[in-house]
């Protein structure tokens, strides 16, 4: 009998997953009032490993260092807009390939030292030479960087690309101090609104407000990161007071904890993840195309998004999230039809292997997937696999599978589907030619030419699209200036701020 | 004649004799399809031919529960089996030559194995090899084989300095021959015993796997799945977590019950005890 009681009370220890998770207690941490001491603390799920992200890969990083603490010449803003940052504006020439930068001239690093054209020379030389990140190769186009005068930086481009400006917004494009890049794992050195405060490893990062920021000073004074390795443990700690804002919540199902009005707010917006039923292009069955289009007839998406993720998120339909400048609603190209999926497939049944990362999301969709699939005789046996080693290595890697679902998080990753040893294993050279072409072209060019790949992968029905994964927040009454939108690398601070 | 039938015994027969009657039945019948994904049954409120609601993929709860007493039972067979099999034979083994060199190498190996934690070798086969249900179940049995190695080898023991043993080696039968007439039917009691409270750690353990991911793959319906299914919504619709929590308790109480019960039921001494009484 002594056992049920143990046992019993370990059940219990896993479902409460305990109201342990609170810790740092927020709101007035000095003079009270006074609006320039506030602060706030934001909870997140994954830990950076160290303070380094051109030599570290993880989102963790510029999530908590782009833009709040490193700026670049250029950011995202909330609508997926390239806006100017460190540079008042640039000029691009008539050939595209020389970009010219004016500076803004009072911009110092936290350490002291100006930000100059020098800085952005150093800064944009050192991605070559020194980052150890695989998307480094975006800059592979940049041909030479030189200074004209202190507030004047002129990049040359080996030929006109389109995606160079948008990966200057990115973690590539911050502006590092020649001085400031000697413990960048612990001390990072930037131009931004906020600098490092203390570091607790396995708890929290704190940044303070930069006093002598170039900008607009932030409206805090100082921001906890608090880290969680659970997504219950952070619910808790918000419904306890311990943290202000969730950044993103986990299990959309679990929003109704914070319906009360007068104590929470929720904000819902889009990001970058495209959740996507994968097909093996180069497999028996799905290297038949009317047994893909088969599949994404089969597939009640609105049904699917209801059961699987309580209805928040977009349906979309290919490989471009709406806050992309070539954007279509191409969820009308396979409307839910079990008939005609049916009649693709010839009243042939299939049997196939549908192997998915133990993620929450692919867990819940496939469920869904699977039982609409049987509507129309496509057999799916489910094998979740421990993410990311297990999945990486035989879906990703090895490609063995016929479906799965994966969310593809990387922003303006369409070109994924243009390299056909990619583990959807498409391949159409149509394809390959219009990315090829968008990328030399102009801005308009581009466009035209991205809508018709998308229309493209979705015709083709090189895999099922079967929801935009929506960026849901979390916070307090009374906190205002929340990044509605997680497109960019960063969790955006610089607008925070908290109404007494 | 054996002991008289308690409480307990009763008790843990009805829960059981539930456990198995809802799986034997969901072979035949469930009121609904229980991997049926269906929108607009989603968190559907028990009533009107759903006598436990829905769940969010507007799954039936009751069906579940049905089916998911099978995968309990099925785990729980497969392990205990996988543990008396290997596991009997072996204490036997090593109660019969007590100072042998067998003897110590068995009982070491198995206190090898009993110290490394069943969930701990579930979860990491379940990495290796992909969870599933069968990976569970070899895991947690073969973590359960030093528990039926110890009590064979303590029951094998007793039995071995008994007169009727004696005698038999006296009269030259062979070990092979005594440990198949003599020890196994005398061993038997103690066994049906470690093997119903073997049951219900099973039955946890399975659950727990589940809940954790590591065990019965989706959609197949387990109790541990649906109670990790429920748990986002477990502020907002506490009954999906309910059921399946009930029914985890209720089967392992069962057993355990069972395995009391029978242990009076069966044991000599008590029921001498008894006889005076």
């Amino acid at each position: 009998m002594r056992r049920i009681g143990i046992w019993i009370a370990t059940g219990g220890l896993l479902l409460a997953t305990a109201a342990c998770g609170g810790g740092s207690s927020s709101g007035g941490g000095g003079d009270a009032g006074a609006p320039k001491s506030q602060t706030l603390s934001v909870g997140f799920v994954a830990e950076p490993a160290n303070l380094d992200f051109t030599s570290t890969e993880g989102a963790a990083i510029p999530q908590a260092l782009l833009v709040n603490v490193y700026e670049g010449l250029v950011k995202l803003d909330q609508d997926g807009k390239i806006v100017p940052l460190l540079a008042e504006k640039w000029e691009v020439s008539p050939d595209r390939k020389t970009y010219t930068f004016t500076l803004h001239d009072n911009v110092k690093f936290s350490s002291g030292a100006p930000f100059t054209a020098d800085d952005v020379v150093f800064s944009l030389d050192r991605v070559k030479a020194d980052w150890k990140l695989k998307i480094k190769s975006q800059l592979d186009v940049v041909d030479k960087v030189e200074k004209k005068d202190d507030t004047t930086a002129v990049v040359t481009l080996k030929k006109p690309s389109n995606g160079f400006l948008y990966s200057m917004a990115t973690r590539l494009g911050a502006m590092f101090s020649r001085t400031g890049v000697s413990d960048l794992a612990n001390k990072p050195v930037g131009t931004g609104p906020y600098t490092l405060a203390s570091w607790r490893r396995g708890d929290s990062i704190q940044l303070a407000a930069n006093p002598s920021y170039w900008g607009t000073k932030p409206a805090l004074s100082s921001i906890t990161l608090k880290y969680f390795k659970d997504a219950t443990a952070m619910n808790n700690a918000l419904l306890t007071g311990g943290i202000d804002v969730i950044s993103s919540v986990q299990a959309p199902e679990s929003l109704q904890q914070f319906a009360d009005p007068n104590r929470f707010q929720t904000v819902e917006g889009t990001t970058n993840g495209e959740v996507v039923l994968s097909m093996n292009n180069g497999r028996p069955p799905f290297n038949d195309k009317k047994a893909r289009q088969a599949v994404r007839y089969a597939i009640d998406h609105k049904a699917l998004l209801e059961t699987a993720w309580a209805g928040r998120g977009q349906l979309i339909g290919s490989m471009v999230p709406p806050t992309d400048p070539w954007y279509e609603d191409r969820t009308g190209d396979y409307p839910y039809d079990p008939a005609k999926a049916k009649e693709l497939l010839g009243g042939k049944t299939l049997n196939v292997k549908m192997r998915i990362p133990n993620l929450p999301y692919a867990v819940a969709s496939a469920q869904v997937v699977k039982s609409q699939l049987a509507q129309v005789g496509i057999n799916a046996d489910i094998e979740p696999l421990e993410f990311p080693a297990r999945w990486l290595d035989q879906v990703f890697t090895k490609g063995d599978y016929d479906l799965s679902i994966i969310n593809h998080v990387e922003p303006r990753d369409m070109g994924i589907f243009a390299d056909k040893s990619y583990y959807f294993r498409y391949d159409n050279p149509e394809f390959g030619k219009l990315l090829a072409s968008a990328d030399s072209g102009t801005e308009q060019e581009q466009t035209e030419d991205l809508k018709t790949a998308a229309k493209l992968l979705s015709d083709d029905a090189a895999a099922d699209w079967l929801f935009l994964f929506p960026n849901l927040i979390v916070a307090k009454k009374g906190v205002t200036g929340l990044p509605k939108n997680a497109i960019s690398e960063s969790f955006d601070f610089t607008a925070l701020a908290k109404q007494q | 004649m054996r002991g008289r039938i308690n409480a307990g015994l009763v008790a843990g027969g009805v829960l059981v004799g539930l456990v198995v009657l809802a799986a034997v039945v969901s072979f035949f019948w469930t009121p609904h399809d229980p991997t049926l994904v269906d929108a607009a049954r989603k968190l559907r409120e028990p009533g009107g031919g759903y006598l436990l609601g829905a769940d969010k993929f507007g799954r039936d709860t009751f069906s579940q529960l049905m089916v998911g007493a099978r995968t309990t039972l099925y785990v729980g067979i497969v392990a205990v089996g996988i543990a008396a099999v290997l596991g009997t034979p072996l204490g036997m083994a090593a109660g019969m030559t007590p100072r042998g060199w067998l003897s110590e190498l068995i009982m070491r190996v198995n206190d090898l194995v009993f110290a490394f934690p069943a969930l701990l070798l579930a979860v990491m086969l379940g990495a290796v090899y992909g969870a599933g249900t069968l990976t569970a179940m070899i895991a947690i049995g073969v973590a359960t084989v030093p528990a039926f190695a110890r009590v064979a080898r303590a029951a094998t023991l007793q039995v071995m300095v008994t007169d009727y043993v004696l005698a038999a080696r006296a009269a030259g039968r062979g070990r092979a021959a005594i440990a198949v007439r003599h020890v196994l039917p005398n061993i038997g009691s103690v066994l049906i015993v470690q093997a119903s409270v073997s049951f219900a750690i099973a039955i946890l353990a399975e659950a727990a796997l589940s809940f954790l991911g590591f065990g019965t793959r989706p959609p197949t319906p387990s109790w541990g799945r649906m109670l990790q299914e429920s748990q986002e919504l477990l502020f907002s619709t506490p009954r999906l977590a309910l059921w399946p929590g009930l029914a985890i308790a209720l089967a392992v109480l069962g057993f355990n019950l069972l395995g009391d019960g029978l242990r009076d039921y069966l044991d000599p001494k008590l029921r001498r005890i008894r006889a005076e009484g």
